[in-house]
């Protein structure tokens, strides 16, 4: 994949986020790293930053004495007693008195794990040091906070993303048209990730890279059609809606997370009074709570849509 | 004959629980160390998810060793003084007639919240001063609250069995039945049951009481315990209920799996109810019952099942004006059929996002989000980039045909 192709692979090679590179690199002068926390949104160079901080620290045989781990595949308070324990406690042998644990996504772990997770960040400081990844630091609770130094990681400046896709561009011998660039700029919304699996994407069929190309590939690769959606229950017709809303889940695997985050953006665009979006705002942010709490996905969101059937006949009816 | 038969089949001997041989060992040994003299460790704490025979290893060891089980359950120990009656009995070695006691304190995820951390402290105490071994037993042994009462115990995971183990077991109570059962039928059973022991033979023997045969129709129609009419009649008498009081009485009435009238009630509301002020309320209504089933799910206090019935039924009922536009029947819930196909799908989505996810440095959400559907158009589009790609994520052939198969 080109995502990891072109992942730059020292703090030198990060073009972007200059002030946190900057302090990145002093560390890696003075041999120590302390506690830390990377938060940004996604495709912004948090994982990226934490790699090359390992690979400038330990060089080339770094995976030794590195750990990757992610919080969303293996939640709970038993991987951090456990595997974080075990590569925690021991030492690492070599110039470099300690090692270092990446904890990806750490904003879903839940408090429980977190709270097991400060302890052993406390005990095992001389060995181990964390970098905690997250899109919201806000989830990260407070005592591990304060324990860790905070790196903000903010969207890149369009002309860096730009340089970044013409970089790509130019070592891959691809063409691409400047409404296609475009395209992929606007799609991508500063998330380099997905500003580059689009590219290659576009790049696999083989065909001129221009704006057409690119909104047909991003369009098949996006099976929640949750416009679709929200158009056939305004429409009136819950049961074919909810029927769309159960295969976006089980056959396409969608957490009903993305699901709410996908129907929030939507309902904006919507061809509905302004009332009407902020009533559904307010519901929406309702089932939103209700997912958090351990409610049934498809059972939330379809009593959303039903509300949307309830807005489709008022709005038919002029009120 | 109306004897459970997870009951009449309930295993005699340790050697019979289902799986877990590790767990069984490490038991075994425990209690070993008791023919000397007590061992440091003096209480066994046996964990592990519903339904995986954590109860029954108990039972089963104390009438290996002819030993007399002395057991009390979550409701016995809510209070320190309630636990202390057990330290007396716990401080003796034998019975009047010789026999030696186990003594179990079962669900102890039973006890809830600080009102009852004087139980829980009290058993912490039984313990370190024990004549008797002591077995307990809980879903989770790593809640917090468990952490002082579990530096005193030896853990022991019973993990769930597999679909395989289950199958063999449900084989056997079916010949003992004399029932001649379908091989797709018991593997549909076991398979449903994901792990849950208890609830796989309930089902078994709802499903084919009084039968000879077991066909698969029987299992994917049928589902879990309920007789289709016996389903109709409940659905019409819980969204024709005349009062809310009729509507609740209705569950009452019908001997039918909870979740899954729920699941017939949530599929059949927009088809009863065509009204759309009507049929928002009512999913509302159902909306809210789930809600209260998610919080029974992370709180775990059964109690709170009661609002889920309230609003199932007579929150269904009050919520429309029983117009009907002409007879509609009642539909089978597809949404249960799908996700018992679905399942292998998503499982091997999931692997296939974990692979992604170690190559790529992210999750196996991220990667079924983000990387996924770019990988199928690149896979349908471009056969280089697809064997290069597919082996350096260590993609087999099965998972190939996958992406290449389903489309976006």
């Amino acid at each position: 994949m080109w995502t990891e192709k072109y992942r730059p692979r020292s703090l030198n090679d990060i073009v972007d986020q200059e002030e946190i590179v900057n302090r990145l690199k002093s560390f890696v002068k003075a041999k120590n790293v302390p506690h830390c926390i990377f938060a940004g949104p996604p495709g912004t160079g948090k994982t990226t930053a934490a790699l090359c901080l390992a690979q400038d620290l330990y060089g080339p045989g770094y995976r030794e004495y590195v750990m990757e781990l992610n919080a969303s595949d293996e939640r709970g308070i038993n991987v951090v007693r456990e595997t974080v324990k075990t590569f925690a406690r021991t030492k690492s042998i070599g110039e470099v008195s300690f090692k270092i644990l990446i904890l990806d996504e750490a904003d879903n772990m839940t408090s429980d794990a977190q709270q097991a997770l400060r302890r052993t960040m406390e005990r095992y400081t001389e060995t181990a040091r964390f970098i905690l990844i997250a899109n919201y630091s806000g989830k990260i609770i407070e005592p591990i906070q304060s324990r860790c130094a905070p790196f903000r990681f903010t969207y890149l400046p369009m002309e860096h993303a730009i340089n970044w896709i013409k970089h790509i561009a130019e070592n891959e011998k691809l063409t691409i048209e400047d409404d296609g660039l475009e395209a992929i700029l606007e799609i991508s919304g500063g998330d380099l990730r997905r500003a580059t699996n689009i590219l290659q994407t576009a790049a696999s069929v083989g065909k001129p890279i221009n704006e057409e190309t690119i909104y047909s590939v991003v369009g098949r690769a996006n099976p929640s059609d949750v416009q679709g959606m929200l158009l056939t229950a305004l429409n009136g017709n819950f049961v074919e809606a909810r029927k769309k809303l159960r295969d976006m889940i089980l056959k396409y695997g969608l957490a009903g997370t993305d699901i709410i985050g996908q129907i929030h953006n939507e309902t904006f665009k919507l061809n509905v009074p302004d009332k009407w979006k902020v009533k559904l705002a307010d519901i929406i942010g309702e089932v939103d709570f209700r997912l958090l709490q351990g409610s049934n996905e498809e059972i939330q969101l379809s009593a959303l849509l039903a509300k949307l059937v309830e807005a489709g006949a008022d709005i038919k009816r002029g009120q | 004959m109306n004897v459970p038969w997870t009951l009449k089949y309930k295993p005699q001997t340790l050697d019979e629980v289902v799986g877990n041989k590790e767990a069984k060992d490490t038991i075994l040994r425990w209690i070993r160390e008791w023919n000397k003299k007590p061992p440091k460790k003096r209480a066994l704490f046996i964990y592990g998810p519903p339904g995986t025979g954590k109860t029954v290893a108990a039972e089963a060891l104390a009438n290996d060793l002819g030993m007399e089980l002395v057991q009390s359950n979550a409701s016995n120990y809510r209070t320190s003084e309630a636990v202390q009656k057990f330290a007396g009995i716990a401080s003796q070695y034998t019975t009047l007639f010789g026999k030696k006691r186990l003594i179990l304190f079962d669900e102890l995820d039973g006890i809830a919240g600080n009102a009852d951390r004087g139980g829980l402290r009290e058993i912490t105490e039984v313990i370190k001063v024990t004549n008797s071994p002591i077995v307990l037993t809980a879903n989770n042994a790593y809640d917090p609250r468990f952490s002082t009462l579990r530096e005193h115990c030896q853990l022991v995971e019973f993990k769930k069995p597999t679909r395989t183990e289950i199958e063999t077991l449900l084989k056997k109570i079916c010949s003992y039945e004399g029932i001649e059962a379908e091989v797709e039928a018991l593997k549909l059973i076991a398979e449903r049951a994901s792990g849950d022991l208890r609830s796989a033979i309930n089902d078994l023997q709802a499903l084919s009481q009084g039968k000879k045969r077991l066909t698969y129709e029987d299992v994917s129609w049928l589902s879990t315990r309920d007789r289709k009419d016996a389903v109709f009649k409940v659905l019409s008498d819980i969204f024709y209920a005349r009062s809310s009081s009729d509507a609740r009485r209705a569950v009452d009435a019908a001997d039918v799996d909870l979740d899954m009238l729920f699941e017939w009630i949530y599929e059949n509301a927009p088809y009863q109810i065509k009204n759309p002020n009507e049929l928002s309320a009512v999913m509302e209504m159902l909306a809210v019952a789930d809600l209260y089933r998610g919080r029974i799910g992370s709180t775990q206090n059964w109690e709170l099942i009661r609002y889920f019935i309230d609003f199932m039924t007579a929150g269904v009922a009050v919520s429309w004006s029983h117009k009907s536009s002409g007879w509609v029947p009642f539909k089978f819930p597809t949404r249960i059929m799908m996700m018992s196909q679905s399942r292998a799908e998503r499982e091997i989505l999931t692997i296939i996002g974990l692979k992604i996810g170690k190559r790529c440095h992210i999750s196996a959400t991220c990667a079924i989000k983000e990387v996924i559907p770019y990988l199928r158009i690149i896979f349908q589009a471009n056969d280089k980039w697809k064997k290069g790609l597919s082996r350096w994520f260590d993609l087999d052939e099965d998972m190939v045909n996958y992406l290449l198969t389903v489309k976006n």
